[in-house]
């Protein structure tokens, strides 16, 4: 067995000494690499974000809907107002949290299946009006500015930034109070409620930070990719990759979310190399088999080996 | 001094009556019953109490403040603590953790984790369930499922306990034990109210006992007053052999 605490401090520790010094090795070495680690991160922040609200009970499809309004939030401000790209990726953060707030309180009383597909109806809603609106382009999208003009090891290095504050966002959740309000809150609201869980506050406040995460991810992702369309920042994709990669992972974790975005993105790519086409069926093979065979994702894989059952 | 008082409180679901007029007075310091048929509305109250639902019509005062909009979440912040008939323990969470949520939530001004997870294996103690506190509650017994009911209603440190039918269930032995471990409760100064089916526990726990049937209040008194009320006879007609 190996000694869980220094799993626990190892791991990371290299996990983010290795993040770090990628991008100067991939710049010149593997410029494509640099491409698919940027997507990783901005995939493990939403799914990271998605799995903080989940913790709530709060099974959400709207990940799309913050997503996407951040994209177009920020890239509209640039555009439109002139507002600096870093600011303006920021502003796309606080976009999506104020939607969240609104979002949050209409489906409060919605528990389980009745709140995903709300948040659904809300997201597939988003894509639809902004799929009309002349002013931002409608369906045709918009040629969006790029962060750090360009230079793609700085680009890196602001999501792996991104990334690392949504990683200690969510570690400090998990260390304190609001995971006990949190957990509580999933098992059974009433019974939180009755010991005193202000459960409204903990639902809103968990969906607003993670609207904020998921807001800055699909900013960030416009200015990196320099292009942004309804049916591709709105789709229904992005919500649910939000949430396969914890499921896959390990929900309710830090590690897990993580861990489960960088293995599928980079599965993803493995498998598109070396299969080519219909490398999807396969991806959706495996998938399958984790979801349907271990229950507690990679970590719970893990815990098993270290003999630890609960990973945090 | 009552601690709890209802005022012709009513609920209906659609077109059932739940609860009808129902008037009520508990005293600091009594250990109080309310009993009656199943369907009589017993839980229904509580929740009216614990301000699970809001009623139709009257009013709940607790220490004299009118708490009728409370949330359940203030409720617990002013001292009403409840446990739930069907036993909802949090997953996810050990049995520490769960008597947690109460210490950590349960009052008006907050602890520290460290301060709440000191007070809640001193509650784990008292209930009986300290062997108990690293497991995950997934897999307990139901005698232990009902001692982690009572620890995290205890956990928020309330002034009025209410148990619902958490003698239900128990072999005999268990259910004296829990008989004392309310005796227990009260002598710690906390004013109990319990729904229970077993009448011998509701006898001997309870200063006071009142009837419920159909929602309404039938009857009210000592055990003893209560048992030979031709009311209460007749609403547990065919039932008899469980008022003895």
């Amino acid at each position: 067995m190996i000694p869980r605490r220094a799993v626990s401090a190892v791991l990371p520790a290299v996990l983010l000494a290795a993040a770090v010094a990628f991008p100067f090795w991939a710049d010149r070495a593997q410029p494509y690499y640099l491409q698919i680690a940027i997507n990783i991160a901005i995939f493990a922040v939403l799914a990271l974000s998605w799995d903080l609200l989940a913790r709530t009970g709060q099974l959400s499809l709207a990940h799309a809907a913050f997503y996407g309004l951040g994209a177009y939030a920020s890239a509209m401000l640039t555009l439109r107002a002139r507002v600096p790209v870093p600011v303006a990726i920021l502003a796309g953060g606080v976009f999506a949290v104020a939607l969240a707030a609104g979002l949050g309180v209409l489906t409060l009383r919605l528990r389980g299946i009745y709140f995903a597909i709300a948040t659904l109806a809300f997201s597939e809603t988003l894509r639809v009006i902004t799929n009309q609106l002349r002013f931002t382009g409608a369906a045709t999208g918009l040629v969006v500015p790029p962060l750090l003009g360009g230079a793609r090891v700085a680009q890196y290095l602001v999501i792996l930034a991104v990334l690392l504050l949504m990683v200690l966002v969510s570690w400090l959740v998990n260390r304190s109070r609001w995971h006990f309000a949190f957990t509580a809150i999933r098992a059974n609201e009433e019974v939180a409620a009755s010991m005193g869980v202000d459960v409204v506050r903990y639902k809103v406040l968990a969906f607003m930070i993670s609207a904020f995460f998921a807001g800055v991810a699909g900013a960030y992702y416009g200015h990196v990719f320099l292009f942004i369309s309804p049916i591709e920042v709105y789709s229904l994709a992005v919500s649910v990759g939000a949430l396969v990669a914890p499921i896959f992972g390990g929900l309710y974790t830090t590690l897990g979310p993580v861990i489960g975005a960088i293995v599928l993105r980079a599965g993803e790519e493995v498998l598109r190399s070396t299969i080519g086409g219909g490398y999807l069926i396969i991806y959706g093979l495996i998938l399958a088999a984790v979801i349907l065979y271990m229950p507690r994702g990679l970590l719970g894989i893990w815990a098993a080996i270290v003999g630890r059952r609960r990973p945090s | 001094m009552s601690l709890l008082e209802l005022q012709g409180v009513s609920k209906a679901f659609g077109g059932l009556v739940a609860v009808a007029e129902v008037t009520l007075s508990v005293d600091a310091g009594q250990i109080f019953a309310m009993i009656g048929p199943n369907g009589a509305g017993k839980s229904t109250t509580f929740n009216l109490i614990s301000g699970l639902i809001a009623p139709d019509g009257g009013r709940v005062f607790f220490d004299g403040v009118d708490v009728t909009p409370a949330p359940p979440a203030a409720r617990a912040h002013l001292g009403i603590g409840r446990t739930f008939q069907v036993m909802q323990p949090f997953h996810d969470m050990t049995v520490l953790e769960n008597v947690m949520v109460g210490e950590l939530f349960g009052h008006a001004v907050p602890k520290s984790l460290a301060e709440a997870r000191r007070d809640a294996e001193a509650i784990c103690e008292f209930v009986g369930i300290s062997h108990l506190m690293p497991r995950d509650v997934t897999g307990l017994g139901v005698a232990d499922l009902k001692r982690l009911e009572i620890a995290r209603a205890l956990a928020t440190h309330p002034r009025l306990l209410l148990l619902d039918e958490v003698m239900a269930g128990l072999r005999p032995t268990e259910a004296q034990q829990a008989v004392a471990n309310i005796k227990r409760v009260r002598d710690g100064g906390v004013t109990v109210l319990l729904i229970d089916h077993v009448m011998s526990s509701v006898r001997d726990v309870a200063d006071r006992v009142a009837v419920l049937n159909f929602g309404r209040k039938i009857a009210e008194g000592t055990f003893a007053e209560v048992a030979r009320d031709p009311d209460v006879i007749e609403a547990y007609l065919g039932e008899e052999e469980s008022v003895h």
